[in-house]
């Protein structure tokens, strides 16, 4: 009897031996998660995401395994996220005759929101005593994820801290764009997209492409635009003050 | 065989932008060099590669599951920040509620009104 119990406590150590285990979870909770998510009927404070996320690390909580061993094996999973950035391209220029005919208009709002997207959170975050860490973790808070993360290693924040700021201002933004533009009543899926993009990052774009392609499209630009131009500027916005 | 051959362009462009990162003074993704230069060669054959579409709507429905596993770890560490989640609570849902209204108000004033035929 002892026999058997040591072996089936050495399951889960097997099948997190290889990334096989890791893949099969994430997939499978991603799947409940979108099921779980229609059950709720679409909650906009709740991703399928962060449901599917809550799954993974109950799971993980439950057996014998560590964070550490599930990250080994996702890491071989979020591989791809490099070759789904450059796949943006398509959706990216599918748009380009409309993205092309708004040059001017999304050259001169953008740099303006990417910087106050930055600004309002560090602003508020110094006002409440906020060590420079947690600020250095927060300002690069709504650009997608492989630049913010080079980025706050440069600033010399939390890579932990960052990574839940992102999915808490995913959120928000996503939720924010939904409330704010159904109140300035704001239809324009180009105008919706593009605030998904700039604000909510890959989450924010993620949710523009279940709205339309357009928003998609414009998302993804407006997620590029703010990546880029933040990159560029934060570190040496930062060094100038620090 | 169409989605794999895609999926070998997007490898080539990614190891190009890893290539041309290493040249840039700045710490930028080599994935969205990948897609600028990817968006380029688009525009310079005058319209897309089959292969490539066929492989980017997999991969772009794929997007939401490769950003869970980061999503994951923010539960085991959330412990080390408690004494400072109020600011940054605070600073996140305001300042990001703040920086929509911003920006789609921004946008509203600047962009011109959509054509009506759409």
């Amino acid at each position: 009897m002892s026999e058997l119990s040591t072996t089936l406590a050495a399951v889960p150590q097997a099948w997190f031996a290889t990334p096989i285990g890791a893949i099969g979870l994430t997939l499978a909770a991603y799947f409940l998660g979108v099921r779980l998510f229609k059950l709720m009927r679409h909650p906009s404070w709740c991703p399928p995401v962060i449901i599917a996320a809550l799954l993974i690390a109950a799971v993980i909580a439950l057996l014998p395994i560590g964070i550490d061993d599930y990250n080994r094996g996702a890491a071989w999973l979020m591989l791809l996220l490099g070759p789904a950035t450059v796949a943006l391209a398509v959706p990216l220029y599918q748009q380009l005759g409309q993205i092309r005919a708004l040059w001017k208009p999304i050259v001169l709002t953008l740099p303006l929101s990417a910087t106050l997207a930055a600004c309002y959170a560090v602003l508020i975050a110094w006002l409440l005593g906020a060590p420079p860490e947690v600020l250095a973790s927060l300002a690069p808070k709504s650009v997608t994820s492989p630049i913010a993360l080079s980025l706050t290693q440069e600033l010399g924040g939390s890579t932990a801290l960052l990574m839940g700021a992102l999915m808490t201002t995913g959120i928000t933004a996503i939720f924010g764009v939904e409330w704010l533009s159904r109140w300035m009543r704001i239809r324009d899926p180009r105008l919706i997209g593009l605030a998904l993009g700039i604000n909510g990052h890959a989450l924010g774009t993620v949710r523009a492409f279940e709205i339309s392609h357009q928003a998609g499209a414009f998302a993804s630009l407006g997620m590029s635009l703010t990546g880029a131009f933040t990159a560029i500027v934060l570190p040496l916005v930062w060094h100038l003050w620090a | 065989m169409s989605v794999l051959r895609g999926f070998l362009w997007l490898l080539v462009f990614l190891l190009l932008g890893q290539a041309i990162v290493l040249w840039l003074p700045i710490a930028l993704p080599a994935g969205v060099i990948g897609m600028l230069l990817l968006t380029l060669w688009f525009c310079q054959r005058g319209g897309m590669n089959a292969d490539v579409v066929a492989v980017s709507q997999p991969l772009i429905a794929m997007l939401a599951l490769l950003i869970m596993p980061g999503v994951v770890e923010i539960f085991f560490v959330a412990g080390r920040f408690a004494d400072q989640a109020g600011a940054i609570l605070t600073a996140l849902l305001l300042g990001t509620l703040a920086s929509v209204a911003s920006s789609l108000w921004l946008m509203r004033r600047c962009l011109p009104p959509e054509p009506p035929h759409e």
